[in-house]
């Protein structure tokens, strides 16, 4: 603009003098001046645009960026447990973090270390006073209780000690005790899970993004504790070093109980080497004995060699075979049926039948079934059944299940399968998974024959298992009593028992680990008043598991329709 | 000089400087309310917690047995199977027909 105007000054200037009267001149001043003042005003606009435009900017990043000044998310995490709570088939809580603080000192904040010793001796006489004394002379930071609840916290604080200092901290609470210290395991003081469930399923109980979901278990809480409880008392009663229990759907796999002995409270911490504390049931790897009978039963059914009621005839008292020598406890009529073999738990009889078999058909069996492999289940405590070596004899021992060993939870799950129709489950801990689907090992009529046979091992005159006939559950089952595998001092009596046995829902394995025959209890045994004439499991285990179905059997059918069609509508039609 | 436009603009960006402090005051004062809400939610989330934790631990089996046993009942006592009810209808079902068999056995005694 100046440029221009300058350039039309020296266009029309005629003379020096007179420029500044020129009417073009006088215009072009004015003109110059407005666009001086125009300038200023852009200016001064500009000037204020800019700081509108900073101090918009500063608000938004303020409003938009800088969240920290009322972020709701960092209190919520502050506030927020690190594991998700576990809980059981019916919503009973089991374990479950709660916020907790231990308390420390800062020596170096104390002004009068004397007055705070005797504040501490007269408000908390249980603390160790000498310790804390010694603490205190090192001059360092020392925790003088840990795992302290919000009163304890208010008591400490009300001393009124700024070098009392509290640490917040998650603590883990197991609402049971010592009901499911084998099954849920425990975690370290910074809240990793180191044993059982709490072990397996470590990330998936620190999942953010499922913190309000608990993890559901199948156990069911009350059946557990019915189950511990005469475990422990049957303990006590046959002087048994110890027990296990195991209850699983013999359809879906469920473990609705799981019970070791002995056990330990988890709430406690403390290290534990004592072999006899391990989980039994999955960990622990025994010679089930006759239990394996039911297995040749089925495969020789299996393979039409024979049907329930088939005599074996001729059946030797004894075999030899190699060093060994097959016998049975007790002299049995020398034609069998099929039944009868497996209701007397004949050994000569169970040998001949899987002489019939064969070794590669019975060996398939056990390749297919996993019972010699590592067992399936949601724990890390699992045992290792010893490798088979097919020598001689091998087949004939192991037809009434000796020099085969496996675990509980595998000959549990193997036996559901028997009697489901057939086809192979996997137990497992976890409520609301997907069922897999699973191989059929026995045809549905042979696991219907099946189940008719181990109702008769409890329900006739000369069954082995008739301690466990409850009233109204149609147990079924089938005893073993034997030597722990490489100590024979060891004696494990076991019994599986199903029920109901027309359509079996439940399997339950009880195990005695050395029981002892108990003089003064007297048995109603088919109506009649005895005591115990030996130590088979017959007498021990087989008695327990009646006692357990008789008190678990009506939490167990209060929702089966069958049960109720069967026993409380008819019963009064 | 002073353009109606530029007026215009010029009114709107001091409503906005005004406005702008007072909104992002209230803003802050409903985030403080806000913020004290969810501590008390906090707060009430973590004794609803322990509440659980409490209930769960004093109702599992263990301590109500050993309550009863206070009370004198040494044993849970197992339930007959005649008297496990699918629901509510089968059991006055079924206490009509008792009460309607009662009925007629004492007929048959007033008869006789």
């Amino acid at each position: 603009m100046r440029k221009k105007s300058k350039k039309n000054n020296n266009i029309n200037q005629t003379s020096f003098y007179f420029e500044d009267f020129l009417e073009t001149n006088k215009k072009n001043k004015i003109f110059k001046k407005s666009s001086n003042f125009q300038d200023r005003i852009y200016l001064l606009f500009f000037f204020f645009f800019s700081l509108i435009l900073i101090f918009s900017i500063k608000i938004t990043h303020i409003a938009l960026i800088k969240k920290d000044t009322f972020n709701l998310e960092k209190q919520n995490t502050q506030f927020s447990l690190l594991r998700r709570d576990i809980v059981d088939r019916n919503g009973i809580l089991i374990s479950r973090n709660i916020n907790t603080y231990h308390a420390a000192v800062d020596p170096k904040l104390i002004r009068d270390k004397k007055n705070f010793l005797i504040k501490l001796r007269v408000n908390f006489p249980e603390l160790p006073i000498n310790e804390i004394k010694k603490n205190l002379k090192k001059n360092k930071y020392f925790r003088i209780k840990k795992r302290i609840d919000e009163v304890e916290k208010d008591r400490l604080w009300a001393l009124g000690e700024k070098a009392i200092k509290f640490e917040p901290f998650q603590a883990r609470m197991y609402t049971h005790g010592d009901l499911f210290s084998h099954v849920i395991g425990q975690v370290d003081y910074d809240n990793y899970g180191i044993s059982g469930v709490e072990k397996y399923f470590d990330k998936e109980l620190k999942d953010k993004n499922l913190k309000d979901k608990p993890l559901k278990l199948t156990l069911d809480s009350n059946i557990q504790y019915i189950i511990n409880k005469e475990l422990n008392s049957a303990i006590e009663t046959f002087q048994a070093t110890g027990g296990g229990a195991l209850l699983i759907n013999v359809n879906t796999g469920d473990i609705l109980s799981l019970v070791s002995l002995p056990n330990f409270n988890i709430n406690h911490r403390a290290t534990i080497s004592d072999k006899k504390y391990i989980n039994k049931i999955s960990k622990g790897v025994y010679e089930l004995g006759s239990i394996f009978k039911t297995f040749t039963i089925a495969l020789a059914i299996e393979h039409r060699l024979v049907n329930r009621n088939t005599v074996v005839k001729n059946i030797p008292k004894k075999i030899k075979c190699s060093i060994h020598e097959i016998t049975d406890m007790k002299e049995h009529p020398k034609n069998l049926t099929v039944e009868e073999i497996l209701v007397r738990s004949s050994n000569v009889g169970s040998a001949v039948l899987a002489k019939k078999i064969g070794e590669e058909k019975y060996k398939s069996f056990i390749k297919k079934t996993k019972l010699t492999e590592n067992p399936e289940i949601e724990l890390e405590e699992v045992g290792v059944p010893h490798q088979l070596k097919w020598n001689r004899c091998k087949l004939e021992t192991i037809s009434y299940g000796h020099g085969i060993t496996t675990t509980p939870l595998q000959a549990t799950a193997l036996y559901a399968a028997m009697v489901n129709g057939g086809r192979l489950i996997v137990p497992s801990l976890i409520k609301n998974r997907k069922i897999e689907k699973k191989d059929k090992i026995i045809s549905s009529s042979t696991s219907e024959e099946l189940r008719g046979i181990l109702r008769k091992v409890v329900n006739s005159k000369i069954g082995t298992a008739s301690l466990a006939d409850q009233d109204g559950y149609f147990v079924g089952g089938k005893t073993g009593t034997a030597e722990s595998y490489g100590n024979k001092k060891n004696r494990i009596n076991s019994f599986i028992s199903i029920f109901p046995t027309y359509k079996p829902d439940y399997s339950l394995f009880i195990m005695l680990e050395n029981p002892q025959i108990n003089k003064n209890l007297i048995y109603n045994y088919r109506g009649v008043k005895t005591k115990a004439p030996y130590n088979t499991s017959g007498w021990n285990s087989v008695y327990v598991a009646g006692k357990i179905i008789e008190k678990i059997g009506p939490i167990l059918a209060i929702n089966s329709k069958e049960f109720t069609d069967q026993y409380v509508v008819e019963k009064f039609n | 000089m002073f353009k109606p436009k530029f007026i215009i603009s010029a009114f709107t960006i001091i409503i906005f400087l005004i406005t702008t402090p007072l909104l992002k005051n209230e803003t802050r004062v409903l985030e403080k309310k806000i913020l004290n809400l969810n501590l008390k939610i906090l707060s009430k989330k973590q004794n609803l917690n322990e509440a659980q934790l409490d209930y769960h631990y004093i109702t599992s089996p263990t301590l109500i047995e050993k309550k009863l046993s206070v009370i004198g009942f040494n044993n849970y006592q197992p339930i007959e199977y005649s008297k496990i009810f699918f629901s509510i209808t089968d059991l006055t079902k079924i206490q009509n027909k008792i009460s309607n068999l009662d009925n007629l056995n004492e007929k048959k005694i007033e008869k006789k």
